[in-house]
C-alpha cells in the first residue's frame, strides 16, 4: 500500500516558495525552540499574522514546519544548559544535562535528533493514514456530536496536569467566554462590546495568543532576569555510535507509539507525551537506576515521544477541527483565518492543502535531522544570547504582529491586556494553553450547542438519543471525574 | 512563578483566585442582563444570553471549587513580583501611546534601545546596532514586502 495523497506531494516539492518556507520554518523553529522562554506555541502565534499574507498551502506548511522543528529545538538547551527551550523538552533535561556534564553532549544531542526525527516521521505517517479515516467517521457527525466532541476536547484539559485540573477547566471556560464577545451570529445582538465598535466583530484570537504566549513570557523574563546558567561547551561534537542507536531503538519506537497516541487525544500535547515517554523508557529499561544520571534512553524516550505528539496532535486538528495541542490550536486558528473550516469536509474540499501539510511535516522532519546533526554546535551558541537583547526583538514582533493583522490599534491593546492578565493568571497557576483552546473552540462549541438545542427543542435529554455524543460525554466525564474519583476510592479504602 | 513560600499569612492564592472568578461571573451575569432582547422566533428559543450564562455558571462553579480547595490546602504565599516586572509592564503599556505620537518606526527604535537599557544591558556595542537595525528590518519586511501600513504618528502628521 502506497502513501495516500502522494499525488499532492508534487505541490509541495516542486514549489520553490513552499520548499523555501519549510526550510525557513524549520530553521526558525529550531532557533526559537533552542532559546529558553521561547516556545513553538509562541513562535507560531507570533508568526501567524505574517503567514496570512501567503497562500494557504505555503502558510500552513511554514507553520507546521515551525511546530515540528520548535519541539525538537527545545532539547538543545535542555541538554546543554539544563534549561529546556520549551516545556516538552523538560523531561529531556533529566538525563540530557547529566550526559553533557559527563562530556557526552554531542552523544546526547545526536540521540535527541535521531529520536526526534524518528518519532516525528512515524507520527506523520500515522497522520497520513489515520486523519482521512477519522474524517470519514466524522462525516456522519451532526451538531450534537460536534458539541460533545468539543466538550471532550475541553475536558481533556483536566488531565494535562493533575495539580491544575480545575484551573485548566476554568481556563478553558475563560477562553469560551472571550469567544462570546461581539455580535451573536444567530440574533445579531452585541455582547460584552461596551460600545466599542471594533469589538462588534469579536476579539480576534491572534492578539490574544500573542499576548498570552509572548507578552506574558516577556514579563516573566523580567521577574527572572539575572539568573545565571552554566553552559556546557561542545569542544568535540561526538555523535552517538551505531551501537548507541541500536541500544535505544526499541525505546524510540515505543515512545513514538506513545507520543503519537497521546498527541491524537484532544488537548494532550507534547509535554504530557514526553513525560510518559520518559517514564516508560525508565520502566522498560534494564538499568533504571541510571536514569537521572545520564542514561541515553532517558534522552531518546522523551524526545521521540514529544516529536511524535506533533504529528499525532494534527490528526484531530485536521480531521475533526478539535486541536490536539496548544500549538495545533494556533494552527487551527490559522486555517480558520484563511477561510477554511478544519474538519472532515476539508479532506473533500482541500485535499491538496491537507496533504501539502502532511508532506511539509515529513520534509521538516528530514530537514532537522540534517540541521540537528550538523548545526547543534551552532545552535548551542543561541543560549548565550542575553535576554535583554533577545526580548526587545520579540516585543517589536508582538506589536507588529498584533497590529499587522487588521492594521488596528485595538488589536494592540487587546494583546497588551491579554499579556498583563496572562501574567496574573500565570501567577495563580492558570496556564495559557487551556484559554487558547477555549478561545479557538468557542465558536464551534456555541454554534453546535445552539443548533443541538434547536434540534432537540430545548430538551437537554435529546443528547441521550445520540449514541456517539453520549460516548463522548461519558469519556469527558471520565476525564474530569476519573482521577478525583480514584483518589476518593483510595482514601476510603485506606480508612 | 506560581510557587511561593509556605509561610503565608493571608488566604491561599487559590482562595483569592476563586473569589475573583466568582466576582467575574457575577459581573458577567449582570452584563448579560443588559443584552438586547430578541423575539423567541428570531432566536429560535436560544437567546443570546444562553451560552454566556452557561459558561459564566461553569466559571463560578470552578471558582467555588478553587475556594473550597484553597481553604483545605496548606498555607502558601506567592513570591513577590520584582519592581522590574511592573516597570516592564508600564513600558509595554506606553508603546501604543508612543506609536500614536511618534510613529511606528521611531517607537521600534526606542523599544529596541529602551528595553535593553531598562533590563540593565549596558553593552552599547550590542544595543545600538539592535536599536538601529530593528526599524530598518521592520520597514523592509513589513512595510515594503508585506505592505503593512503602520501609523505614522502625530509628530509626522504635524511636521510632515
Amino acid at each position: 500500500m502506497g502513501l495516500p495523497g502522494l499525488e499532492f506531494a508534487a505541490a509541495v516539492f516542486t514549489d520553490p516558495t513552499v520548499i523555501g518556507l519549510i526550510v525557513v520554518g524549520t530553521l526558525v523553529g529550531v532557533v526559537v525552540g533552542a532559546l529558553p522562554g521561547l516556545s513553538s506555541s509562541m513562535a507560531v502565534a507570533l508568526l501567524l499574522p505574517f503567514s496570512l499574507y501567503l497562500d494557504p498551502i505555503p502558510s500552513i506548511a511554514f507553520l507546521a514546519a515551525l511546530y515540528c522543528a520548535g519541539t525538537f529545538g527545545g532539547s538543545i538547551t535542555a541538554i546543554l544548559i539544563n534549561a529546556p527551550g520549551a516545556p516538552p523538552a523538560a523531561a529531556t533535561a533529566f538525563d540530557g544535562y547529566p550526559m553533557a556534564q559527563k562530556g557526552e553532549a554531542g552523544r546526547a544531542l545526536g540521540t535527541a535528533t535521531i529520536a526526534s526525527v524518528t518519532g516525528g516521521t512515524i507520527s506523520v505517517l500515522v497522520l497520513l493514514f489515520a486523519a482521512p479515516l477519522l474524517a470519514r467517521v466524522a462525516y456522519s457527525f451532526g451538531p450534537p456530536e460536534y458539541f460533545a466532541l468539543a466538550v471532550l476536547g475541553l475536558s481533556m484539559l483536566a488531565t494535562i496536569s493533575g495539580e491544575a485540573r480545575l484551573k485548566n477547566l476554568v481556563g478553558g471556560c475563560l477562553g469560551l467566554l472571550i469567544a462570546t464577545i461581539g455580535i451573536d451570529l444567530t440574533t445579531g445582538v452585541d455582547r460584552f462590546t461596551f460600545g466599542v465598535p471594533e469589538l462588534l466583530d469579536g476579539i480576534h484570537f491572534i492578539p490574544v495568543l500573542i499576548g498570552l504566549f509572548a507578552v506574558t513570557e516577556l514579563l516573566t523574563q523580567a521577574q527572572h532576569l539575572g539568573r545565571k546558567t552554566r553552559v556546557v561547551t561542545l569542544a568535540a561534537l561526538k555523535l552517538p555510535s551505531l551501537a548507541d542507536i541500536r541500544g535505544v531503538f526499541a525505546t524510540i519506537l515505543r515512545s513514538s507509539g506513545i507520543g503519537t497516541f497521546i498527541g491524537i487525544l484532544p488537548a494532550e500535547g507534547s509535554t504530557v507525551a514526553a513525560m510518559i515517554g520518559y517514564n516508560e523508557a525508565k520502566r522498560w529499561s534494564k538499568r533504571p537506576e541510571h536514569f537521572g544520571k545520564g542514561a541515553i534512553d532517558g534522552v531518546a524516550g522523551p524526545e521521540a515521544a514529544n516529536n511524535a505528539a506533533t504529528g499525532g496532535a494534527m490528526v484531530p486538528t485536521l480531521a475533526l477541527g478539535i486541536p490536539g495541542s496548544a500549538t495545533a490550536a494556533v494552527i487551527l486558528g490559522g486555517l480558520q483565518v484563511q477561510g477554511l473550516r478544519p474538519g472532515p469536509f476539508l479532506f473533500e474540499e482541500q485535499p491538496a492543502l491537507l496533504y501539502g501539510i502532511f508532506f511539509a511535516m515529513l520534509f521538516a522532519n528530514a530537514l532537522f535531522l540534517i540541521i540537528g546533526l550538523i548545526g547543534a554546535k551552532v545552535f548551542s551558541r543561541l543560549s548565550l544570547v542575553p535576554p535583554a537583547l533577545l526580548w526587545p526583538s520579540v516585543l517589536v514582533l508582538c506589536f507588529v504582529g498584533a497590529y499587522g493583522l487588521e492594521q488596528s490599534m485595538v488589536d494592540v491593546w487587546v494583546m497588551i491586556v491579554a499579556g498583563v492578565f496572562g501574567l496574573a493568571l500565570k501567577r495563580y497557576g492558570f496556564a495559557a494553553a487551556p484559554i487558547v483552546m477555549g478561545l479557538v473552540l468557542g465558536g464551534l462549541v456555541e454554534t453546535s450547542l445552539a443548533q443541538s438545542m434547536i434540534i432537540f427543542d430545548q430538551q437537554w435529554s435529546g443528547f441521550l438519543g445520540r449514541p456517539i455524543a453520549l460516548v463522548f460525554f461519558i469519556l469527558a466525564l471520565g476525564g474530569i471525574a476519573g482521577a478525583p474519583a480514584m483518589q476518593l476510592l483510595r482514601a476510603l479504602r485506606a480508612r | 512563578m506560581t510557587r511561593g513560600n509556605d509561610n503565608g499569612r493571608g488566604p491561599h492564592p487559590d482562595v483569592i483566585a476563586g473569589i475573583v472568578l466568582v466576582l467575574l461571573s457575577a459581573v458577567g451575569f449582570w452584563l448579560t442582563t443588559g443584552f438586547r432582547e430578541v423575539p423567541a422566533m428570531l432566536s429560535q428559543n436560544v437567546p443570546p444570553t444562553f451560552f454566556p450564562r452557561l459558561v459564566l455558571g461553569l466559571i463560578a462553579a470552578g471558582g467555588i471549587g478553587l475556594v473550597a480547595g484553597g481553604l483545605r490546602a496548606p498555607r502558601l504565599q506567592l513570591s513577590l513580583l520584582r519592581p522590574l516586572v511592573f516597570v516592564t509592564a508600564g513600558f509595554v503599556v506606553l508603546v501604543p501611546f508612543a506609536i500614536m505620537l511618534l510613529g511606528t518606526l521611531a517607537t521600534v527604535f526606542f523599544v529596541s534601545l529602551g528595553l535593553p537599557l531598562l533590563w540593565n544591558e549596558r553593552r552599547l556595542r550590542f544595543v545600538v546596532p539592535l536599536a538601529l537595525g530593528m526599524p530598518g528590518a521592520v520597514y523592509l519586511v513589513f512595510s515594503v514586502a508585506l505592505e503593512v501600513r503602520f501609523p505614522t504618528g502625530l509628530v509626522a502628521t504635524l511636521f510632515g
